[in-house]
């Protein structure tokens, strides 16, 4: 019998979801190293102001250099990193808590309980997100629980519509009449026989919303209404820097760098979730 | 062009999926050896997962990413399709060989009419020579020859206003728009109902004759290639262990293994040994539903439409039915696709808002459907399936933490023991079993409530003839053992006939017929009885 080798066509295939993964989550590591070490200490106080080093030049004893007041810009990256995921991770659980809340009832019950729901996520969306959360810190005050609560309000309608889509097509499906026709409660059908089945599509969401959530949280610390001074965020950071842009650049580089670093890991897990589940999604 | 040549010829085809952890795995397809004759209908039987539809994606070119062919030759009208280029090979597609799937509903694209459709399978072979005018020619005559009277209406329908048997024949239109020279039919009839495949299986001869093309079919179902195809080889994992004329295979087959196909497929009640319990009619009936009459609602589109006329009411699709069901009886519930049998259980297990009562004695009804796809959820092990089902009954027990733990896990063991799977599969997720295992997890699902009344929606229509064999000698053995009544919605007459006493005919909405099986299947009064019969016996013979 003859053996033949054969090279396959080439075709464009979409990469292993693992490059997606090592990439995403050694971007991720960096960020996530420095907050945790943060939490322990930090190589001089963040605020500590030091007149006799302003605007030192990255060297051994300052890393990263340090800004106008003589801080040390490698304590405040640090001291930032721990904000931005604080806030991040927080804002996240909070709309992921309400859009779930709201999303699965409305779609499994459909009709008013849908609309009502639906018109007010619908009117949330109406408005840009960002200004949505400007104004609710405007009123209220900026401080970072309530940076924390506007952004999981403005974020919820999103995962709110992830959630009703998904339980509208599942409800049909023949599991969930087997157990309306078994008698189960709605509640326990929401919860244990829909839910579980809704975490494919919610886990990139909630990755791109972690995502997202940064680039609201540092928007707003850029225009003063986000984490307040002497409190370090890269937004802030990066605002306090524009105006020594041309004399010190590593005051822009750095806090830039670890925003990019957090963002761009973050959206190279959601693409190697996306790929792995499209994968798994096969019968 | 002369017959008995070969336009394919697989040789020595061996196939596998090799992945990063396993390089040399269990081929799929093993040293696969034959070869189809200019103007065939060949049949391909066997059942899930034994390779036959491997065997046509690999003719067609159309293999998944991950397959590869280790070993091995194909060859069409001379030519080795597996040294060819890739796009000289797309070409052939449609042109030289066409393909059928088994789901006709999503085969066609919703948005396009079934004429724009067959138009693109014309301007996608860039037949430039062809006018609009001879391309809409073209097919209207295909689209006739198919069987459609009202060609012209048609051409500017969309798929979802068709029926399955209609759109399956829009898509064997489209493939034999292109007259291929070869024909691959994946089970193009197991989704459809007995009146609808005789049909369709008349059709594809009709046209292998007038077209001149060769067919190769392919089923799990045995008695299904009766009278249709001219030669049939039998696969069993990834080998094809037995071929010869069809006549020859279905009368005396040579290899034990085709012989175990045939009582399957014939349900031979000696060899399977299916006992259904007698039933006592004097007894009051476990089911009992008057006059049901239930509908969908018209939707918003429709009802602000104004020209409604007589369709401006809602529709209703079930009309003044009644129906019993006694204790320890299977009850057959036979219609074509349509006859809203589908719509009348969701009515009685109270899915659906309908006039009428029903009234069921019986703690909890339980219920199979016909997906064995969707009817587990996927998140969960079949463990925590049966837990929940025992859960929903409300059935409570008295003991310690531990205690009722033990009680439960005996009771999930023991009732799945009595559906024919072990404790290993206690732990499985839905994705690692099999269709016929899926369904029996769900009957254990309904066990474990001890319904006195089990409704089952077509459970066999998506399962290869062992399975359903397999499922229908549980299903009489919980009948007589335990003696729960069944309520049995199939198309199958076959089934029927087998395991149940008393039957119920429906058509379009209503009940036509009723009586006991020997009666109404001995000496049919109804016209949709008669034609139900007519189609069986033109599949199974008789």
């Amino acid at each position: 019998m003859q053996q033949i080798k054969r090279t396959k066509p080439k075709t464009y295939r979409s990469p292993d979801a693992s490059i997606f993964y090592s990439v995403g989550i050694v971007l991720l590591a960096f960020v996530v190293l420095t907050f945790i070490v943060s939490l322990f200490a930090t190589p001089y106080s963040p605020d500590a102001t030091d007149a006799a080093s302003k605007l030192l030049a990255p060297c051994p004893a300052h890393p990263f250099g340090t800004d106008n007041f003589g801080r040390d810009v490698l304590s405040r990256v640090m001291s930032a990193s721990k904000y931005t995921i604080f806030i991040s991770v927080a804002g996240v659980a909070i709309s992921l808590i309400l859009g779930t809340v709201s999303g699965i009832p409305a779609g499994y019950f459909g009709g008013l309980a849908d609309r009502g729901i639906m018109l007010l996520g619908n009117s949330i969306m109406c408005f840009p997100g960002i200004l949505l959360a400007l104004v609710a810190v405007a009123v209220f005050g900026a401080s970072v629980t309530n940076v924390i609560w506007a952004l999981g309000l403005v974020f919820a309608p999103t995962f709110a519509r992830v959630c009703r889509v998904g339980t509208m097509e599942i409800k049909e499906l023949d599991y969930i009449t087997h157990a309306r026709v078994m008698g189960v409660k709605p509640l326990r059908i929401m919860t244990l026989h829909i839910f579980p089945n809704l975490v494919p599509q919610l886990l990139p969401a909630t990755v791109i919303g972690l995502a997202n959530m940064t680039l609201f949280e540092s928007g707003m610390s850029y225009l003063g209404l986000g984490v307040q001074p002497p409190d370090a965020s890269f937004g802030k950071m990066l605002s306090d820097a524009q105006a020594y842009i041309r004399v010190a650049p590593w005051l822009i580089v750095f806090p830039a760098m670890m925003l990019v670093f957090y963002i761009l890991g973050l959206y190279f897990i959601s693409e190697g979730l996306r790929v792995t589940l499209s994968k798994g999604g096969k019968r | 062009m002369t017959r008995h040549i070969h336009i394919v010829k697989v040789h020595l085809l061996t196939l596998a999926f090799p992945t990063g952890k396993d390089p040399d795995p269990k081929p799929v397809l093993d040293d696969v050896d034959f070869g189809i004759r200019d103007g065939e209908i060949l049949g391909l039987i066997g059942n899930s997962g034994s390779g036959k539809t491997m065997t046509s994606l690999a003719i067609a070119g159309l293999l998944p990413e991950a397959a590869s062919i280790t070993s091995g030759s194909i060859k069409f009208a001379g030519k080795d399709l597996l040294e060819m280029d890739p796009k000289e090979r797309r070409a052939m597609l449609g042109r030289d060989i066409g393909m059928i799937f088994q789901e006709p509903s999503t085969a066609l694209d919703p948005l396009m009419t079934c004429g724009k459709q067959l138009e693109e399978v014309l301007t996608a072979h860039k037949d430039l020579k062809m006018t609009p005018e001879e391309r809409h020619k073209a097919i209207m005559d295909m689209l006739e020859t198919v069987g459609f009277d009202n060609a012209e209406e048609l051409f500017s329908r969309y798929p979802h206003q068709l029926s399955g048997g209609q759109r399956q024949r829009v898509l064997i239109a489209g493939a034999a728009l292109l007259k291929p020279r070869l024909l691959i039919c994946d089970e193009p009839t197991s989704s459809l109902d007995t009146v609808t495949t005789v049909s369709i299986l008349a059709l594809l001869k009709d046209l292998c004759h007038k077209l001149h093309i060769t067919i190769l079919f392919i089923s799990h179902d045995l008695s299904a290639v009766r009278g249709f195809c001219d030669r049939v080889m039998v696969m069993k994992d990834g080998r094809i262990i037995d071929r010869d004329t069809a006549s020859d295979i279905l009368t005396n087959p040579r290899n034990s293994y085709t012989a175990e196909l045939l009582t399957n497929a014939r349900l031979d009640t000696r060899i399977l040994g299916f006992e259904p319990a007698t039933v006592d009619y004097s007894r009051s009936p476990v089911l009992t539903a008057k006059g049901i009459t239930a509908g969908y609602k018209r939707s918003l589109f429709e009802r602000v439409k104004k020209n409604g006329g007589d369709e401006a009411e809602d529709k209703n699709v079930l009309h003044d039915v009644s129906l019993e069901v006694f204790p320890n009886e299977i009850l057959g519930l036979i219609g074509g696709s349509g006859s809203g049998k589908t719509t009348l259980i969701r009515s009685l297990l109270g899915l659906l808002p309908h006039e009428g009562t029903v009234n069921i004695r019986s703690s909890s009804t339980g219920a199979i459907f016909q997906d064995p796809v969707s009817c587990l959820n996927p998140a969960h092990t079949v463990k925590w399936h049966l837990t929940e089902a025992l859960r929903a009954s409300g059935k409570k027990t008295a003991g310690t933490l531990k205690e009722r733990r033990e009680r439960t896990y005996a009771r999930i063991t023991g009732v799945l023991e009595e559906c024919g799977l072990g404790e290993e599969y206690l732990l499985r997720r839905p994705n690692e079993l099999s269709g016929g295992q899926r369904q029996r997890v769900a009957i254990a699902m309904c066990l474990i409530q001890e319904p006195s009344l089990i409704i089952a929606d077509e459970p066999f229509s998506s399962l290869d003839a062992s399975s359903s064999a397999e499922l229908l000698k549980i299903m009489t053995d919980i009948n007589r053992e335990r003696n729960t009544a069944f309520l049995l919605i199939t198309h199958n007459i076959h089934i029927v006939r087998k395991i149940a006493p008393r039957v119920i005919v429906m058509s379009n909405g209503r009940i036509c017929e009723e009586g006991t099986t020997a009666e109404v299947l001995g000496n049919p009064r109804s016209e949709a009885a008669a034609a139900l019969l007519e189609a069986e016996r033109l599949i199974h013979g008789n």
